[in-house]
């Protein structure tokens, strides 16, 4: 889907981004991992042209994006950041539809679009259509950002920390939905943000960047059983990192046969999720049910335990 | 609405330019009042030429030379606002700081030798006097929009026109009608200089009473001239009030907290 190869970009005598090479692969979420001035967002930028690099290509979808004019190719790549950017003098709806008014579409697309989108986003459309970005909540301008984002369907997306300015509930909650809606589009995600357990949580890969340098770029499991070097490893946190590993786990993958009392636990909550209920509960045990409520056994501490400790 | 009309500010702009209206159409009725003011059984009411007509041409002057500014003005700000026109930002301020620093007088006595006496010496003296509000107002508007919001413009795919069009100027729009407001009202009042060298406007009432020492001539000339500039200020504000509600705050508080419990549930 995306393809950068040697991306380097300078500004005076320092390379923000530093001969970077990296493959984003179709319909998966690829988080870009760093500290602030780690080059990041300079990378993320270069893909739809809003900086162009010093040297290096980026293919998207086998194009080179700097043989495109630079409007054509934004208009068929999502952008989202943290600050929303909403137009301030339009409202939501027409918020919404402007690359799809950009790119001509026809009255009636436009507008089915705009609905469709809004039933997505969870905005109730009688009632939001006609407000301006004012009248709206953090977490609502936040939504109608990402939608706007999304509404010429675009096949890539590009978010630079987009849930930076919400609140950790809300937060939450955006990118649990973020994932379930690209689970159901198919649209491939480049996401920038500093935050690991933000990068975990969404990430199918991720990329940590230091100083301009790619410093590892793996699916997060890989991160977390073998961090590159001692950046990497900082970054996730050594106390955070049993916790990380739990929830790229399923309980449902724990489950030994068995029997234990109390309240069951869903096969697809995470096993964080599974420990907590256990430690709070006091048992050592659970039983574990599927989707339909079947009974699969059981899962205990020490088997989730198990999956805590570094691979070897 | 029918609430925003009857406050009593409202009420007293009617009365004002009511008042104004029948003052222009029918001076005589009001001579009772201006006698005083006169001496020697000079006449209390101007008659030299009709008021309305000197009214008339005087607002006509008055926005011809601040359509003018407003187009230069709007369009210089424009320019250099945009990357190619950036190296000339210094060299413009320059320029229309001088047009305003120029006394009006002096662009007059300058201009009459070239452009005669009349109507043109007086809408150049404007017309260069009011550049400055609105350029400096425009430039303010257009360089100090959001980062976030003109950046997206960009990277939803608006062309440097698109963006210009659809966000810049419409997001800067409160500014710049403030500054034209600034230079109208300026102009209304600056015109009245333009009687020195022969242009139709108020001015020539104001300098009538001067060379014969007639008050009320000069109170007359100067009233209206002063409740033309007031009413068109407001008439101004109420446009630049209005696209700015538009606008919103873009960056307050949010109001719905409610809401996105209810959307969140």
């Amino acid at each position: 889907m995306i393809e950068l190869s040697h991306l380097t970009k300078v500004y005076g005598d320092i390379a923000v981004v530093n001969d970077v090479d990296m493959h984003v692969e179709a319909g998966t979420i690829t988080v870009i991992v760093g500290t602030s001035g780690s080059g990041k967002s300079t990378l993320l930028r270069m893909v739809n042209r809003l900086v162009e690099p010093t040297e290096g290509r980026i293919l998207v979808q086998g194009n080179d994006v700097s043989k495109m004019p630079a409007h054509e190719l934004r208009r068929s790549i999502g952008y989202a950041i943290q600050n929303h950017g909403l137009f301030p003098h339009w409202t939501v709806a027409r918020n919404i539809a402007t690359v799809p008014m950009l790119l001509g579409w026809d009255r009636r697309k436009v507008a089915a679009r705009v609905e469709e989108l809004m039933e997505l986003f969870q905005l109730d459309h009688a009632q939001f259509a006609g407000r301006y970005p004012h009248e709206l909540s953090g977490g609502q301008q936040q939504r109608v950002g990402v939608a706007r984002a999304m509404a010429a369907k675009p096949a890539l997306l590009l978010m630079d920390e987009p849930f930076g300015a919400l609140d950790p509930i809300i937060r939450g909650k955006a990118q649990a939905d973020l994932k379930a809606i690209q689970r159901r589009t198919g649209t491939t995600i480049l996401l920038v943000t500093h935050d690991m357990d933000e990068a975990i949580h969404l990430g199918d890969r991720i990329a940590v960047m230091d100083g301009g340098n790619l410093k590892q770029y793996a699916p997060a499991a890989d991160i977390l059983a073998r961090p590159a070097d001692a950046f990497v490893d900082d970054l996730i946190g050594a106390v955070d990192r049993p916790f990380h590993y739990l929830t790229l786990g399923s309980v449902g993958a724990a489950v030994e046969p068995g029997e234990a009392g109390g309240a069951p636990l869903a096969a697809d909550a995470s096993l964080y999720e599974g420990l907590g209920a256990l430690l709070w509960s006091g048992r050592k045990a659970a039983p574990v049910v599927d989707a339909a409520g079947t009974p699969l056994g059981r899962v205990t501490l020490d088997s989730i335990a198990d999956r805590a400790a570094r691979p070897r | 609405m029918i609430r925003d009309l009857i406050r009593p500010g409202t009420i007293l702009r009617l009365v004002v330019f009511a008042a104004l209206i029948a003052f222009l159409l029918a001076p005589d009725r009001f001579a009772g009042l201006l006698a005083p003011l006169t001496s020697n059984g000079a006449p209390p009411i101007y008659h030299q030429s009709s008021l309305v007509d000197l009214t008339l041409s005087h607002l006509f002057t008055v926005a011809v030379s601040t359509l003018a500014a407003a187009i230069v003005a709007v369009g210089l700000a424009i320019f250099v606002t945009r990357p190619a026109g950036a190296e000339f930002l210094a060299l413009s301020r320059a320029v229309v700081n001088i047009g305003q620093t120029f006394p009006p007088v002096a662009v007059l006595a300058l201009s009459v030798p070239i452009m005669g006496f009349g109507e043109g010496s007086t809408r150049l003296a404007l017309f260069l006097y009011g550049l400055l509000p609105i350029f400096e107002n425009t430039l303010v508007g257009l360089s100090t929009l959001p980062p976030a919001v003109v950046e997206t413009a960009s990277a939803m795919g608006m062309t440097g026109r698109q963006r210009l069009l659809k966000v810049e100027l419409p997001l800067a729009m409160p500014l710049i009608v403030e500054g034209i407001r600034l230079s109208a009202v300026i102009g209304l009042a600056t015109a009245t200089i333009g009687s020195t060298v022969a242009a139709k406007g108020l001015g020539e009432v104001i300098v009538a009473g001067l060379l014969s020492n007639n008050l009320a001539f000069i109170v007359q000339g100067g009233v209206v001239t002063g409740v033309l500039a007031v009413l068109i200020s407001d008439g101004f504000q109420a446009v630049a009030r209005h696209a700015a509600k538009r606008r919103g705050v873009s960056s307050g508080a949010p109001p719905a907290e409610p809401d996105e419990q209810q959307a969140a549930a």
